[in-house]
């Protein structure tokens, strides 16, 4: 209970933070912000790796769930789909694939070298 | 007094969902059993059965989607873990996904240039890969299809939370950091949520990519798509 209530607080430290380095600096969305503040406050140990731990590996198992409300919005664009719809789908289908293989095989032969 | 109580149901709908596919693909182990294409799946055509429309659906869940953000926060818990890894791998990260910016914003508003050929979609489509946030104001910037931009955003997400993993097994692509990497670039949070279950490994060199490719984008992006006009 305890280790929950202390890994929470860090994250909305780091969020906090984030949304002020946001404010400030403008460029990346608070919530990257925050993953970086989040990384170094455990990096320099401000933040016990060892307690926030469980709390991670719960949230990390569960996060999909938080992507449910943007992805049903896909139902408001059913004239878009009408319209374009297989070459939109089909064009980001393949390109996504294309970036995937571009940058794993790329990057596993770096690190095989 | 209606309206916490339908608030109440579709969460619980929303979040009941999630957990029985959740059960689902743990028990029998189907990568096409992905708990949040499920869920959303279930989720339309429940809303459709019933009537609801998309807006208030959206406002009775907007906590979880409020959740999105300190989800995207303790995806800094792996970057940690592989820091040490990564520092030494640091350059050739950055090169790498700048290509692969690069390459994804050319191919993409090219393809959709040459097949639809209404420049605004060509924009949307070339953003599709990374944050929403950072691809909404760039689109807006370049006069793209923010609507556009956001349904290709989850369409690219869920490809490669689906099959990205299967893929580059596919293609002999097997190390955990390279597949990271890959569909962090290529699928941002939520290629990058689904596949941090496997390791944490995949969960750092995913949030890895998320930033550095959100971040090249939208260095690059203002100037390449007007040179790509010029091209054609």
């Amino acid at each position: 209970m305890f280790n929950a209530l202390y890994s929470i607080s860090f994250i909305c430290l780091s969020l906090a933070l984030g949304y002020a380095f946001y404010a400030v600096l403008g460029g990346l969305p608070p919530s990257l912000y925050g993953m970086i503040i989040f990384t170094l406050l455990l990096h320099f140990r401000l933040c016990q790796a060892e307690k926030v731990k469980a709390s991670i590996d719960w949230g990390i198992r569960h996060m999909g769930v938080c992507f449910v409300p943007a992805g049903v919005g896909i139902m408001n664009q059913y004239p878009l789909i009408k319209q374009h719809g297989l070459a939109l789908v089909s064009i980001i289908f393949i390109t996504t694939f294309l970036v995937l293989t571009f940058v794993g095989v790329l990057y596993q032969r770096l690190e095989d070298r | 007094m209606m309206t916490i109580l339908s608030a109440l149901l579709l969460c619980t709908l929303t979040v009941a969902t999630y957990q029985v596919s959740a059960l689902l693909q743990r028990r029998y182990k189907k990568f096409w059993l992905n708990p949040m294409l499920i869920t959303i799946i279930a989720v339309i055509a429940i809303l459709s059965i019933t009537h609801v429309d998309y807006h208030a659906y959206k406002q009775s869940t907007q906590w979880l989607s409020a959740l999105l953000e300190p989800a995207v926060v303790i995806l800094g818990y792996p970057l940690f873990q592989q820091l040490s890894a990564i520092r030494k791998q640091w350059k050739r990260i950055v090169i790498l996904l700048s290509w692969a910016a690069a390459f994804v914003i050319s191919i993409s508003y090219l393809i959709t240039l040459y097949l639809i050929e209404i420049p605004a979609i060509a924009v949307s489509l070339s953003l599709k890969s990374i944050t929403t946030p950072i691809a909404i104001a760039i689109t807006e910037q370049l006069a793209g299809n923010s609507a556009i931009t956001a349904f290709a955003i989850i369409l690219a997400g869920f490809f490669g939370a689906i099959w990205g993993v299967k893929w580059l097994n596919f293609i002999n692509v097997t190390s955990p950091t390279a597949q990271g990497l890959a569909i962090g670039t290529a699928s941002h949070a939520l290629g990058t949520a689904t596949i941090s279950q496997l390791s944490y490994q995949h969960a750092a060199y995913g949030s890895l990519a998320i930033i550095i490719s959100a971040t090249i984008t939208a260095v690059i992006a203002p100037y390449m798509i007007p040179m790509l006009d010029i091209l054609m």
